[in-house]
């Protein structure tokens, strides 16, 4: 199983859960069965433009994103982006 | 008497209550979340709060046993198939039997009957016909006003203007006749007027307030015409809060801002101006605060009960006045920017 790591405002709205395990073959996949999937997608389906998501600590951005496949060891890391000083 | 003020902030939700001087304090709640808007629902005292991140968007959220746990919205976006995305939830409005209503960035309106957990977008206001006439204000395109009086639906949204519906929100007219829109090459557009705050007398329904961008107007026939109010007293034109007496619909308060380009207090203080005479003048009611301040008061931010007149500003204080505003105390200071400041009995 994949490991979700949670920030913690999203983590207060899962009920204070900050790791989830999943069984996911992709990012999206992963992301798409937490309790807090609402805001982390828009209404198209688009994962909010400030949020960055880190596969074993590479920023999946860089590559196919939702698409990027898990292996069952993976750790997938929810990040809000950092801007400003 | 006691109260209860949901003040939302930049940094989460607070309730004051006490009265008579002595206010406590308790939060902050919703961490993270800057709350736009909160308000007790008087129907079953359920606190709602209209909640946005800049990271996880827009939602809405309900506490039944005030703020100790919070649910959020399971469902509540613009259609998939549209071109709109939410932007920001604004105003949270309880309704008649179980409605309960939500204003919202980009100029929409949605409805929920199961306390909150889901909306419906209002078709008839995502649909408006002259909604490509519309624009966002400096705070984007925001339905902040709903106000529900004697069988009809307003709606104040920036820069729109004020619409009516008289059919539930199937359709909506927009009712915005001799306001003015001086930035627009035409100044009196039939909508893209930029209302900041608008308010039904609750007891003289035909009876509307709004403070525009453009001056403060009322209208004594259900929005068809209005009356520009603000050449009486008022240091300028421009501002964000309203307030009305509960009983007297010839009261109603304002604070005024130095201009659409420095968004604060005008000339230097903190003034709450007054009107008894239904805004044939206006009159300084500001005895107790400070003479010399440069601060904010926003849309949601100035409440009022039967008993007393409340304020929250952008630098963290509350200020209370009893009803009619002749002796204002600061209630509480230090607070993260105050957006937002509603009062229920305790």
């Amino acid at each position: 199983m994949a490991v979700v790591l949670l920030p913690a405002v999203l983590a207060a709205e899962a009920g204070g859960q900050k790791r989830f395990d999943v069984a996911a073959e992709t990012v999206g996949e992963a992301l798409r069965q937490l309790p807090v999937r609402n805001l982390l997608f828009d209404e198209t389906g688009q994962l909010r433009r400030l949020i960055n998501v880190y596969v074993d600590g590479i920023d999946a951005r860089g590559g196919r994103l939702l698409d990027e496949p898990l292996s069952p060891s993976a750790e997938v890391r929810v990040v809000g982006a950092v801007a400003g000083g | 008497m006691a109260a209860v003020l949901p003040v939302g902030t930049r940094k989460g939700l607070f309730l004051l209550r006490g009265g008579d001087g002595a206010w406590d304090v308790e939060g902050p709640m919703l961490p993270g979340w800057s709350v736009f808007h909160a308000v007790l629902d008087p129907r079953d005292e359920a606190l709602y709060a209209a909640t946005n991140n800049p990271f996880y968007g827009a939602t809405v959220h309900r506490s039944d046993d005030l703020g100790k746990t919070w649910e959020r919205a399971e469902e509540l976006a613009l259609p998939e198939e549209g071109d709109l995305k939410l932007n920001a939830t604004w105003h949270v409005e309880p309704g008649q039997g179980s409605e309960l209503w939500l204003g919202g960035d980009p100029g929409v309106l949605f409805r929920s009957d199961d306390r909150g957990m889901t909306w419906e977008v209002n078709r008839g206001l995502l649909d408006d016909p002259t909604r490509e006439r519309w624009q966002p204000g400096a705070g984007g395109m925001c339905t902040h006003s709903v106000q529900l009086v004697d069988g009809a639906m307003y709606v104040g949204i920036s820069a729109a203007g004020t619409f009516r519906s008289e059919d539930g929100g199937d359709t909506w007219a927009p009712l915005n006749r001799s306001v003015a829109a001086e930035f627009m090459p035409d100044p009196y557009p039939e909508v893209g007027q930029c209302v900041h705050k608008l308010l039904a007398h609750p007891k003289r329904p035909e009876r509307l307030w709004q403070q525009n961008h453009c001056g403060v107007y009322r209208s004594d026939d259900r929005g068809e015409n209005w009356e520009r109010l603000d050449g009486n007293g008022l240091p300028t034109s421009f501002g964000f809060p309203l307030a009305l007496d509960p009983d007297d619909p010839d009261v109603a308060y304002v604070i005024p801002e130095q201009s659409q380009e420095h968004h604060y207090s005008a000339e230097g203080r903190l003034g709450v101006y007054k009107t008894t005479d239904a805004g044939s003048s206006w009159q300084l009611a500001s005895n107790g605060l400070p003479e010399r301040a440069w601060v904010a008061v926003l849309r949601e931010g100035l409440a009022f009960d039967q008993d007393a007149i409340y304020f929250g500003t952008q630098n963290g204080s509350v200020w209370t006045a009893p009803r009619g505003a002749g002796r204002w105390t600061e209630a509480v200071r230090d607070l993260p920017p105050i957006l937002s400041v509603e009062a229920a009995a305790a």
